[in-house]
């Protein structure tokens, strides 16, 4: 091997190959669902050779997972980022994780029918992972918002189901591009129990668009 | 449900059908409360209820056509429960109301964990065409909490998405706790839930001040 080839391009290329194929699947599945969906279907949609994708995958459902764990890594890091990044106030950092979440939605409308509509009824492993991102998004909003013991134990449970079930029935619907439409009610709705155990906080220079200043006028 | 009683015993081949049909669809339920829906199988159902294979074969296509029908069946159960409530307590304001008939639906569900788990776990599990019926249920739910409900505590409507997040997040709790084995304890629940659904229609003070009455 001379220095002039390092191996970056090729694991470039690879890197790429797996991911046409997952998207491929996202596509399919969402299109037919899981059951009708053919690794000669995956095959031809993301343009590589049936070897290829045995030297990724183990077969269909090795691959519905990774395409499934990639769109939930995608959201997870989105979010999370996006937490991070928002203002000191928790009534913020709130709004703004699950405003990433409705955008990667959006952004990713295949994916997002296959990873949260789909992989519940697909494998049992499909839905777990389905029920491990869910009860990550659990953590991270029982995390950010104020602990208050007059709060049910359950809410953050209740809060998260309830976001994820109107943003599946979304989806269903063929709307996923249009989900960030859904932020100002979802907002409100994951917003509204903490009001009266602690401040939500406002943003003097946001007071027009955001929601969370709404909620505190 | 009963056995029919062997050899000649005088009642309506109707009568005998319908007998059979309802047993199969609860010798489904519980079997699939015990082994998830993958190892649930014609022979189990059959063996559970009492029916021949051959039998079987007469009321339903398939495994699934029979899980169609014990869906419908559990789901109808539920709403018959709350829906006497709502009718019981008409005359009541409505956070009662949803106190009342969050309690039974708990009640039903704690007291039977084979028919919560197919009605908020394997429902949403099943397949494509159980997920639709899933759907259509807790859209039916949201009709009932939506009835005689307040504006939002601020002034204006409560938005319709949140009428679905509610009912959504409850179902989806309820199943989790399910799914964790503790179908049995779900009527312990009920504070929290109730304090959930009350919260974006009258303010947490108000939900509160609703849930600590009893």
């Amino acid at each position: 091997m001379t220095p002039s080839r390092p191996e970056l391009p090729k694991e470039f290329v690879a890197g790429h190959k797996r991911r046409r194929m997952t998207d491929a699947m996202a596509s399919l599945s969402a299109e037919r669902g899981y059951e009708a969906t053919k690794i000669a279907d995956v095959v031809r949609r993301a343009g590589v050779a049936r070897k290829t994708l045995y030297d990724n995958f183990d077969g269909k459902e090795d691959l519905f997972l990774a395409a499934l764990t990639s769109f939930f890594e995608d959201v997870e890091e989105a979010v999370e980022g996006a937490c991070a990044e928002a203002g000191g106030l928790w009534g913020e950092r709130v709004e703004a994780g699950l405003s990433a979440f409705l955008r990667v939605v959006a952004e990713r409308p295949h994916a997002a029918q296959m990873s949260m509509v789909e992989s519940l009824s697909a494998t049992p492993s499909a839905s777990a992972r389905h029920d491990a991102a869910v009860r990550g998004f659990v953590a991270l909003l029982d995390r950010t918002t104020p602990d208050d013991e007059r709060l049910p134990d359950t809410l953050e449970e209740s809060l998260v189901g309830g976001v994820v079930w109107v943003v599946s029935q979304q989806i269903r619907r063929g709307d996923a591009a249009q989900a960030a439409s859904l932020l100002p009610e979802l907002s409100e709705f994951v917003l509204s129990p903490y009001h009266g155990v602690a401040e939500v906080g406002s943003n003097p220079g946001r007071e027009s668009d955001s929601t969370v200043a709404d909620f505190n006028a | 449900m009963d056995r029919l009683p062997r050899g000649r015993h005088g009642l309506s081949p109707e009568y005998v059908a319908r007998n059979q049909r309802e047993r199969l669809i609860a010798g489904l339920t519980e079997v699939l409360y015990e082994r998830g829906y993958q190892d649930t199988t014609v022979s189990l159902i059959g063996q559970r209820a009492a029916v021949s294979k051959s039998d079987f074969y007469k009321h339903f296509e398939s495994k699934d056509d029979c899980f169609f029908a014990a869906y419908e069946a559990a789901i109808e159960r539920l709403r018959h429960d709350v829906l006497q409530s709502c009718a019981e307590h008409r005359e009541d304001p409505w956070p009662p109301r949803v106190r009342d008939a969050l309690e039974v639906l708990l009640r039903t569900l704690a007291e039977d964990p084979a028919l919560a788990s197919i009605s908020l776990v394997e429902g949403l599990r099943a397949g494509r065409g159980v997920y639709d019926r899933y759907q259509a249920a807790v859209e039916s739910f949201v009709t009932y909490l939506r009835e005689g409900a307040p504006g939002a505590p601020g002034g204006g409507e409560v938005p319709e998405a949140t009428d679905e997040a509610v009912v959504g997040g409850i179902a989806s709790l309820l199943g989790r706790r399910v799914l964790a084995g503790e179908a049995q304890q779900i009527d312990e629940l009920l504070p929290e839930v109730l304090e959930f659904a009350l919260t974006p229609y009258l303010g947490t003070a108000e939900a509160r001040r609703i849930v600590s009455d009893g």
